[in-house]
């Protein structure tokens, strides 16, 4: 039963790998505050989505080491994420093709927050 | 790790269910990762709830994310991601019986998890002072708009939630840290360690996603 594919991440990377990756996901919190604060309208969102993908599959590969984990292991993550995206995906779906009058009325012209500057951060 | 003790069938740290330490440990991560699944679709269920209100209250969204603190929230992210970085290290210092060093960095490592908690101590209390709570809490006059009460019960229920496993991953880590220190983990027989400190990486990695959104976006 024991083979070495099994035991594979005892292998050890050293510090090195860690210290990259713990860069990295430094420079790209910086990367995500910087371009947060700019405004590139409906495209922050997809930005900050990507960055944040990008930092959570650093942590998961080799903070968590599921680079060097078995297929299984790998497996059963793939598909928690997978469902996540399901439901997501789905619910969302329903939401935005649903027919009008279901939702509750006009609730995207009540949108329209007013806002004391006196009260703001930034 | 040296092969000769994972064959020794009189290893103390074996189970007697299990053939060699190689099959134990896989076993163990197994089920971590079974575990690490559950919490991740528990979390996609506040990120479910985060998507529809946003798409319902867009204006709304962008107003509240508005009134957080980005600077305490920048702090925090990049607190969370060193306490990954110094744990990540601590499991690599018991892992080649470098057992002091590994301690005081699972030490460390608690240290930063108390700094994200005050940081959000004080960003709960002025919340909770001004009036930016969830549904019918909700009296901030700064910002009024019919979606504002639903961004602050998301705000609070997973920023909670994540709280919440701040103090679990506290209390993992300071158990690890006390069971080194009886002599049960070492080079031999790291793979509690290991376990311990993949929670505390999947509180990090809840953190990178729930920071740009309620922050930033």
């Amino acid at each position: 039963m024991s083979t070495k594919a099994h035991d594979s991440n005892h292998e050890d990377h050293g510090m090195g790998r860690y210290v990259a990756v713990f860069a990295a996901l430094l420079v790209l919190t910086g990367v995500t505050v910087w371009t947060g604060e700019m405004d590139f309208g409906s495209w922050n969102i997809i930005i900050a989505m990507v960055v944040a993908t990008i930092k959570a599959s650093l942590v998961v590969l080799f903070f968590m080491h599921l680079w060097d984990e078995g297929p299984f292991n790998r497996l059963i993550f793939v598909v928690s994420i997978l469902f996540a995206i399901v439901l997501i995906l789905f619910v969302f779906g329903d939401l935005m093709f649903r027919i009008p009058g279901l939702l509750p009325p006009s609730i995207q012209e009540n949108d329209i927050p007013k806002i004391l500057e006196s009260h703001h951060h930034h | 790790m040296s092969s000769s003790e994972a064959h020794d069938s009189h290893n103390p740290y074996l189970a007697h269910h299990f053939d060699t330490m190689e099959q134990q440990d896989h076993a163990a991560r197994l089920g971590m990762w079974l575990f690490i699944s559950t919490e991740v679709l528990l979390f996609a269920g506040l990120f479910l709830g985060y998507t529809v209100y946003r798409w319902m209250y867009p204006n709304t969204y962008q107003a509240c994310a508005n009134l957080l603190s980005i600077p305490m929230g920048a702090t925090n992210t990049v607190v969370l991601i060193t306490s990954s970085f110094t744990a990540a290290w601590a499991h690599h210092c018991i892992k080649i019986n470098q057992i002091k060093r590994g301690l005081g960095l699972l030490a460390v490592t608690i240290v930063f998890a108390c700094v994200f908690l005050v940081v959000k101590y004080f960003e709960y209390s002025h919340k909770f002072s001004v009036g930016q709570l969830p549904g019918k809490w909700y009296s901030f006059d700064g910002l009024q708009a019919p979606g504002a009460n639903l961004f602050f019960a998301v705000y609070f229920l997973a920023t909670g939630l994540h709280g919440l496993h701040v103090l679990i991953g506290m209390t993992v880590l300071g158990i690890i840290g006390y069971r080194t220190i009886k002599g049960r983990y070492h080079g031999g027989n790291h793979v509690g360690v290991e376990l311990g400190v993949l929670y505390w990486h999947l509180v990090d990695l809840v953190w990178i996603f729930l920071f740009p959104l309620l922050y930033l976006i």
